[in-house]
């Protein structure tokens, strides 16, 4: 007998019981839909961790001196004393074909008075232009403008601001130990406030035009001490820096070059344990479907035992009768996976593409140190959505087993007898 | 290989044995009987005579607790599960009291059922269920499912999947049990015609007196033995 007879028998038992039929499917095609959204959400969640990590301040890839990491010392400028060519090293940069934004910066610890309120800081030299390509904290500052260059400004945080009690147009005074070993103080207006939500860093962080605070911390015009680089990807980071680490080496400049991955190993493993829990979410989802499906598909064979009956006794080897309920199985699997798609798909790139505001439930939060959108953003994983697929084709598969082994034990002549 | 000179049957010494908590029943006793080709036999008697049992046991259904079975010169007793599986498949056609047609394929693809299980092609197929469908009237009937056909179309139907794989013999257990007296008739005309005609093999297992009285050979049972054999003239 053909397969297509075989599956003909299948599909019409299918629509015998048309309610059982689109129940069972709607189960598992909600497991699917489970599934994909979920490790959707999961994965919105640790990509949107590591894109605010890496794309709000820091960047995916960082260039310093081969020393200056840990201890961050002043001292440490990328080319040593001598300094570089800032502007043709981040042009070298941005040759790579993965990079889509470099940016210079010098750091500093400093004091910043106003008034009678005083507070520490890290003092951050940029360059406006090229930082607001690189880098998203100063984006949409809540007040005023970025520091121009020569004008003595700075931006500084929205908490820092409460601190001194000083707004745009205040002044402030910042004292920093230079790279001569004087200590450098200098009058700076504020003409910016930037907020990022991320208390630490807007308590923190002082933003200063590249060459004011290179005069302030007495340091020579290329010395830098990171040029700060984005890349398309930010799981591409590892290869990106391995490929400028070769370019940059020569010329008396053997800087180090850190992807985030080897700055920020714990988030790393936080998105590896993410990762290992799409195993825990199908096996879960699965396994309650597969309970559902098996015992309606003990139901559906139990009540046509005598059908079974007939089959064996015209003459259908067992082996076949198994075979006709799971081709049964797999049909049930086919419609739930169309059920499945056509509620996951519409959902998933709404969810994508407008992902809800959750605000409102949650409001602002952080996690591993990386600013959180309070959103339900999915990502799109296709293999996930294939391998869900399969999951569910084997669910019911597997759901089906045992049902179809007893049918295919029907004893004929009792059955027949009713007995 | 079956023997085409064999009888359609032949039984010696079969038991069935049932046990029933600590009790032995013995639905079929030390039953001997051979049934020659294309007769048309009534196994007949009352409830629990045991008839059904042996025509179980014939038919490969069941296995005997002791003896042997021979259909088309194939001894039963020697073989495997499968084995079983396919001599029924090509040289026993069953007819069963409630019709059993399976409800999900329509009348034509329930005659076909078991030549679908040989492998025989589409338009043989067609060929042998048109010609059996216009012989027995249900010309016109094919695309209807077993739920909208009476009872007596639907016994026809399978008298039709009985005999259109052209098998050694036809087992019929009780087949006009459920059918009014016109139906019984217009079936029992059929399967008259169809062993005249086509030389298949009924055996029925019957205790509807019609049946009996158009059988050329009736066997009585009674507690599971054969308590008479009688050919008409």
């Amino acid at each position: 007998m053909s397969g297509g007879a075989w599956w003909r028998i299948g599909w019409r038992n299918l629509e015998r019981h048309p309610k059982r039929t689109v129940i069972t499917a709607l189960g598992l095609g909600v497991g699917y839909f489970a599934v994909v959204f979920l490790v959707g959400w999961m994965e919105g969640i640790a990509a949107e961790m590591v894109e605010n990590a890496t794309g709000l301040v820091s960047g995916q890839v960082e260039i310093h001196h081969a020393d200056y990491r840990p201890e961050r010392s002043l001292y440490d400028t990328i080319g040593g004393r001598d300094g570089i060519d800032v502007e043709a090293t981040v042009a070298e940069v941005l040759a790579d074909p993965a990079v889509i934004a470099a940016a210079p910066r010098v750091y500093g610890g400093g004091l910043l008075s106003s008034g009678e309120s005083t507070s520490a800081g890290m003092l951050m030299g940029i360059d406006p232009d090229l930082e607001t390509r690189l880098s998203r904290f100063l984006d949409e500052l809540v007040e005023g403008r970025l520091p121009q260059v020569g004008q003595n400004e700075v931006v500084i945080g929205a908490e820092l601001a409460r601190q001194l009690e000083s707004g745009v147009g205040d002044e402030l005074v910042v004292m920093a130990p230079g790279a001569d070993g004087s200590l450098g103080n200098d009058l700076f207006r504020i003409a910016g406030i930037y907020r990022t939500g991320l208390t630490e860093l807007d308590a923190a962080f002082s933003v200063f035009a590249l060459e004011d605070l290179q005069i302030l911390l007495t340091l020579d015009p290329g010395r830098i001490h990171e040029v700060s680089v984005s890349t398309a990807d930010p799981w591409i980071a590892q290869e990106t820096a391995d490929r400028l680490a070769v370019a940059l080496t020569g010329g008396g400049m053997a800087p180090e070059v850190v992807p985030w991955t080897e700055l920020r190993p714990e988030m790393v493993e936080y998105v590896s344990l993410i990762d290992s829990f799409y195993f825990i979410i199908f096996a879960v989802v699965f396994l309650v479907a597969m309970f559902g499906v098996a015992n309606t598909m003990l139901m559906a064979t139990f009540e046509r035992r005598r059908e079974f009956a007939v089959m064996l006794a015209l003459g259908t080897t067992p082996s076949r009768i198994v075979l006709a309920v799971l081709y049964e199985a797999v049909g049930m699997a086919v419609i739930s996976l169309l059920v499945g798609a056509a509620v996951t798909f519409p959902l998933m790139i709404w969810f994508h593409n407008a992902p809800p505001d959750m605000g409102w439930l949650y409001g602002e939060l952080t996690l591993m140190g990386a600013l959180m959108r309070p959103s339900l953003r999915v990502e799109y994983n296709f293999v996930i959505w294939t391998q869900a697929a399969f999951a569910l084709l084997a669910t019911a598969v597997l759901a089906a087993v045992y049902p179809a082994v007893r049918a295919a034990r029907v004893p004929p002549a009792d059955t027949l007898s009713g007995s | 290989m079956t023997d085409p000179t064999s009888p359609a049957v032949r039984t010696e010494h079969v038991w069935k044995t049932f046990h029933q908590e600590a009790e032995e029943i013995h639905a079929v006793h030390d039953v001997t009987i051979e049934i020659a080709r294309g007769e048309f036999t009534a196994l007949a008697g009352p409830s629990g005579s045991g008839k059904t049992t042996l025509l179980n046991v014939i038919g490969g259904l069941t296995r005997p607790s002791k003896g042997r079975v021979w259909v088309a010169g194939r001894d039963l007793t020697e073989m495997s599960n499968p084995e079983l599986a396919r001599l029924r498949l090509e040289q026993v056609g069953f007819v069963f009291q409630a019709y059993n047609l399976l409800p999900v394929l329509t009348a034509m693809e329930n005659a076909e059922f078991p030549m679908l299980l040989q492998g025989i092609d589409a338009d043989e197929r067609a060929a042998r269920v048109g010609e059996l469908f216009k012989r027995i009237g249900l010309d016109g009937m094919e695309g209807r499912r077993p739920g909208k056909l009476s009872g007596g179309q639907q016994q026809r139907v399978a008298v039709v999947r009985s005999v259109a794989s052209k098998p050694a013999l036809v087992l019929a257990d009780e087949p006009t049990a459920n059918l009014d007296s016109a139906a019984s008739d217009a079936l029992l005309d059929v399967m008259r015609e169809l062993n005249e005609d086509l030389g298949v093999t009924f055996v029925f297992a019957t205790h509807d007196t019609r049946v009996m009285e158009r059988c050329r050979r009736l066997v009585r049972m009674v507690d599971g033995a054969i308590e008479s054999d009688k050919v008409r003239s």
